[in-house]
């Protein structure tokens, strides 16, 4: 399962919204979709799901050829799901059931096998059964993404799209949903293309990174290059530095050494500073 | 001074989703409001300008009581609300339009209209979106919008419903900023927000634990003293960082800050 884009371009009254964007999705990873806003990144993921058609270049599906449509159609992508950026923008049912159940109607599945269904993905996601009978619109902001999140998983994508799935969620859950997500993603080795402005959650679960700037694909190359050692492209690209990456440049300025840590995951840069601060005689600090 | 006092509220009776809330903001305070996804922040938020009346207990901005009809205009004008989707706050079709809306509404002379617009618009970084649709914008560009709106009408007291969680970095910063100066020209901020790391700048913190307030003090005595992870919520870097180093030094905002010193003092 390989998505690729060779040299594709989308263009919308006169304007170039992405240029010549060429890259291969490999199966079984997690791919972080990051840029500043305006940037392409939701073009670029709605090109990949087929929901914006595309003007030049060619896009395949394990060698197939996707149509770019240039009368505005739509291309239907294969086992490609999509979670909106705003919840209320795919939430149509009155009852969650009705909401998750309507994804698998649309992909056949025999009526019987719904409510495992339902009650499986309920499960992967942490909500409880209670909210089933609820209308989902009148859930809180973070429950109803959620069930966004649920109503596309449940049909189990090849390549899961999700446009900053955490934006609403309170810190306990946005770290328990990104922890299942990958879990899922993982076990399944499915695709995952994750667009997000939390540069930290970024580096602590992607395995590799894309980088947009006005309309044009910087790069795209492993999480641990990127922020340990090119971490120019974010400069570049109008981006911050993760936290605990500053952390690590930091230390390295002020103790005039060069720190390799095992990845840029807050906990094994920690586990690196962590000595050389102590060493300095600072652990009774402050 | 916006008042509290012994407020319940629920949706559907037999489900409580606020309970018993008293606290009072007063003028010029800037409060960060956190919780757990529906521990009722929005509820609050939308009591607090009268869009939502208590069930039992009563709200009060200054004289004015929000179960008066009567002192609702006057309710509005005092408080204004950013709503947490800004979809559901846009009635016209540009966004210079959606500015004038509230302004007209408060019945601002027609003469100062155009400048409070601009001055906004400028505020939030959108002045080159005025004739733009909303609903054509990104999703960080109807926030700035939506914000846009409601400080041209220049309330007393400022209440976001997560007004930053789709910008970028450097945009969640610039609302930040904006909030900020805003508070300095006196106005009263009420900051509802996920990013703990936001509130370390603010000098208060209520924390809304299913529908009622479990902290109410400063950012450092949270950390301090609450199981974040029982009300859903976790620390910010600043703090994990004091931690995994054994910092006793006080808490600040800003955490290089902080090192820095106490490098430079081994
Ligand atoms: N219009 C409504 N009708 C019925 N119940 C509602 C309505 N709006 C909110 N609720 C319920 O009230 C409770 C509190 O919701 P509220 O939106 O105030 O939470 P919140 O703290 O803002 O959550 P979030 O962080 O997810 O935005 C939730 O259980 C929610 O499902
Ligand atoms: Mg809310």
């Amino acid at each position: 399962m390989v998505y690729e884009l060779k040299d594709v371009g989308v263009r919308i009254n006169g304007k170039d919204i992405l240029q010549s964007v060429s890259c291969t999705l490999q199966k079984g990873r997690w791919i972080s979709v990051i840029g500043q806003a305006g940037a392409g990144k939701s073009t670029f993921a709605q090109v990949i799901t087929g929901l914006t058609p595309f003007c030049t270049g060619e896009y395949t599906h394990n060698g197939q050829s996707l149509p770019g449509d240039r009368r505005g159609k739509r291309t239907a992508v294969p086992q490609a799901g999509y979670v909106f950026q705003f919840p209320e923008q795919q939430i149509f049912e009155t009852t969650v059931y009705k909401e998750l159940a309507f994804a698998l109607k649309v992909k056949g599945a025999a009526p019987d096998k719904l409510d495992e269904a339902v009650k499986s993905v309920m499960g992967q996601l942490g909500l409880p059964e209670s909210l089933l009978q609820q209308n989902p619109l009148q859930l809180s902001g973070g429950l109803k993404r959620l069930v966004a999140i649920a109503s596309v998983l449940i049909a189990e994508p090849e390549l899961l799209i999700l446009d900053e799935p955490t934006a609403g969620l309170d810190p306990l859950s946005r770290i328990a949903l990104l922890k299942k997500l990958q879990a899922w993603q993982r076990e399944k080795r499915r695709t995952v293309l994750f667009i997000s402005h939390q540069i930290e959650d970024v580096a602590e679960y992607s395995d590799e990174v894309m980088i947009f700037t006005q309309g044009r694909l910087l790069a795209h190359l492993e999480v641990n290059e990127l922020f340990l050692r090119q971490s120019k492209l974010l400069e570049q690209a109008g981006l911050p530095l993760p936290e605990p990456v500053q952390l690590l440049r930091w230390m390295e300025a002020a103790s005039g050494r060069s720190l390799e840590p095992a990845s840029c995951r807050e906990e094994d840069i920690l586990r690196l500073v962590r000595p050389v601060w102590q060493s300095r005689g600072l652990h009774h600090g402050g | 001074m916006l008042v509290f006092d012994q407020v319940d509220y629920h949706y559907r009776r037999g489900v409580p989703v606020l309970r018993q809330l008293s606290f009072t903001i007063r003028q010029g305070e800037f409060t960060s409001i956190i919780g757990g996804n529906g521990s009722g922040k929005s509820t609050l938020a939308k009591l607090m300008n009268g869009l939502l009346q208590p069930r039992e207990g009563q709200v009060k901005l200054g004289q004015l009581n929000t179960l008066n009809p009567e002192d609702l205009r006057g309710i509005r004008e005092r408080a204004g609300l950013v709503f947490q989707n800004p979809e559901d706050q846009f009635i016209t079709t540009s966004v210079h339009d959606e500015v004038v809306f509230g302004l007209e509404n408060l019945r601002v002379p027609g003469e100062q209209i155009a400048d409070r617009v601009n001055e906004a618009l400028r505020a939030v970084h959108m002045e080159e979106y005025a004739e733009a649709m909303p609903h054509q914008l990104s999703g960080g560009q109807k926030q700035r919008v939506a914000l846009a709106a409601v400080i041209a009408m220049k309330p007393a007291i400022l209440i976001v419903d997560e007004a930053t969680s789709m910008l970028d970095p450097q945009g969640r910063q610039s609302i930040l900023d904006v909030l900020h100066s805003l508070h300095r020209q006196g106005m009263t901020i009420i900051h509802i927000t996920h990013h703990m790391e936001e509130i370390l700048s603010s000098g208060r913190v209520l924390l809304l634990s299913r529908g009622e307030i479990v902290f109410d003090g400063t950012p450092s005595a949270l950390f301090g003293n609450v199981s974040l992870a029982e009300h859903s919520l976790a620390l910010p870097f600043a703090v994990r960082l004091h931690q995994a180093l054994g910092l006793r030094a006080p808490l600040c905002a800003d955490w290089k800050e902080t090192i820095t010193g106490l490098w430079s003092m081994s």
